[in-house]
């Protein structure tokens, strides 16, 4: 078919849309809300992946030392650990270099922790930071460590994924629960609208159908107007979760800045591709429903 | 141009609209369907537009069967012929020339042809300076004229006309009926089912009458009921 046709599809498609104003804007907006919430779940998700690779890689198992232990044992301590099989690398992280290093993470915030640094306020204890060899052994070496006397506390990276990964598992079930039914009402509004459409062009319909158009001509007009009210509904959410996510990161950054997050153009990049699919699969799917239904070419 | 070859067609609902219906007409003719409701007229005219498929028999038009018509070639098969209807089925919310436009537009005329062909037609039918006016502005005669330049608009070899005059008046009908001569006379083949006695009393042209899905009478320079 020529431009020209596809320019006249168009034109068609708009025409209908504006004709049937709440409707599209119904089916629009179910789209829109879908497509936003998928986007934040997808944000979400990638920056809790990202986070948890981030602790893991800092360090694998922090083990914490008693308060009653003299610093002299500390070496002793420190031989023991290395020697076990699976430990790589051991290193000593004094309550002092503690308190420096959290100091760095807050950053401008640093302040919070004056008063805390003369060695019998010093809340922080001395710690060991171990890298087993390999990553499955780790819960493993974790509670061979905590054995040790002396040793109160053992924390590993892992430990603390799993746990963000059993709440992110539970939100992204919800989620999806939520997104399901949300696309399945933005495909039936749409298919409705596209039902309107049909319908109020009926008369249209026959006399293209008696002088000769063929059947795709006939549809045509439909589908792209299921796929203008998908699109719509893909680039609302699009802007408005790059805005949003932007601000959250300025945000982010300035307030907890050592928290990590993806920076904007990173994540959307996939974003803007999954949301464009669903956005026009949504509004295709939508409107040839109708079509089959109530389009009888 | 037309062939029916004992036609038989029975509606899901169990009524027999046609039985063993056979007629033929010829390039050029002007022939009138005459019968009362019912008789069988109407499903006559969709078995020649492909809207319905005989039960039994063989109809062809232009030298197709219209039952071996593949689906994508149906459309095709419908630009040669111009359907014209009792109700005239115009868009009444664009102007008389759009309408006759429209119908060239969806079958993808090239944009050029489309101004001149669609203004020579409604010359023929003496509405070109009417060409601006929405079809509820004009008569009823008016309005039939128009689906009338739509119906010829893209030169088809026949015309088929369903009681094109049963909402005119009778001075109005002898126009309109007088118009499809002229068409007729310039080669195209007619086809009218009609109720209109004055009409066929006036032109003697051929007439096929059908009673309960047969054909009654089929003679030349036929009257509307000899009786």
């Amino acid at each position: 078919m020529k431009i020209k046709t596809w320019f006249y599809f168009l034109g068609e498609a708009f025409k209908s849309i504006y004709r049937n104003g709440w409707m599209s804007i119904a089916s629009v907006g179910v789209v829109i809300v879908t497509l936003f919430l998928l986007g934040s779940f997808m944000i979400l998700n990638y920056n809790m992946n990202f986070l948890s690779e981030d602790i893991k890689s800092q360090i694998e198992i922090v083990a914490f030392v008693g308060e009653d232990v003299e610093s002299s044992q500390l070496d002793q301590l420190e031989k023991r650990i290395s020697s076990m099989p699976q430990a790589e690398e051991v290193d000593l992280v004094s309550r002092e270099d503690a308190l420096v290093r959290l100091k760095e993470q807050l950053g401008e915030q640093g302040h919070l922790l004056e008063g805390y640094e003369d060695v019998e306020s010093n809340p922080l204890r001395d710690s060991f930071e171990i890298r087993s060899r390999e990553s499955e052994e780790v819960s493993a070496l974790a509670q061979e460590i905590d054995s040790l006397p002396g040793i109160v506390k053992v924390d590993y990276g892992s430990e603390v994924v799993d746990k963000l990964f059993t709440v992110t598992r539970v939100i992204n079930w919800v989620g999806l629960g939520f997104m399901f039914a949300l696309g399945a009402s933005a495909m039936f509004l749409i298919a409705n609208t596209i039902k309107l459409a049909v319908y109020s062009r009926r008369q249209e319909i026959m006399i293209m159908k008696s002088v000769g158009a063929t059947d795709w001509f006939i549809r045509w007009p439909f589908i792209i107007e299921g796929l203008v009210l998908g699109v719509i509904g893909t680039l609302v959410p699009l802007a408005g979760l790059y805005a949003s996510y932007q601000y959250v990161v300025d945000w982010v950054y300035n307030n907890i800045p050592f928290l990590p997050l993806i920076p904007p153009s990173m994540v959307m990049e996939d974003i803007v591709k999954i949301l464009i699919v669903l956005g026009v699969g949504l509004g295709i799917l939508g409107s040839s429903f109708s079509i089959r239904r109530f389009l009888k070419v | 141009m037309i062939d029916f070859y004992n036609v038989y067609k029975n509606y899901p609902n169990g009524v027999s609209a046609l039985i063993d219906t056979s007629f033929h007409i010829k390039k050029g003719e002007f022939v009138f369907l005459v019968g009362s409701s019912g008789a069988g007229k109407t499903t006559i005219i969709k078995l020649i537009s492909r809207e319905l498929l005989p039960t039994k028999g063989r109809v062809v038009v232009l030298g197709r069967n219209v039952a071996r018509l593949k689906r994508r070639d149906v459309p095709l098969y419908r630009r040669n012929i111009g359907l014209v209807f009792q109700d005239y089925r115009l868009l009444n919310d664009r102007s008389v020339y759009e309408n006759i436009a429209f119908a060239l537009r969806v079958i993808e005329t090239p944009g050029k042809e489309i101004k001149k062909k669609a203004l020579e037609s409604l010359e023929l039918v003496g509405l070109r300076n009417k060409a601006k006016v929405k079809p509820l502005e004009l008569s009823g005669g008016e309005q039939q004229r128009v689906s009338l330049a739509r119906a010829i608009v893209n030169k088809p070899a026949l015309i088929i006309a369903d009681e094109p005059t049963g909402n005119l008046d009778p001075e109005t009908s002898i126009d309109i009926v007088n118009l499809l001569r002229v068409i007729n006379l310039r080669g195209t083949t007619v086809v009218m089912a009609t109720h209109d006695k004055d009409v066929v009393d006036r032109l003697r042209k051929r007439v096929i009458e059908l009673e309960g899905g047969k054909v009654v009478r089929d003679e030349l320079k036929g009257v509307y009921r000899p009786s």
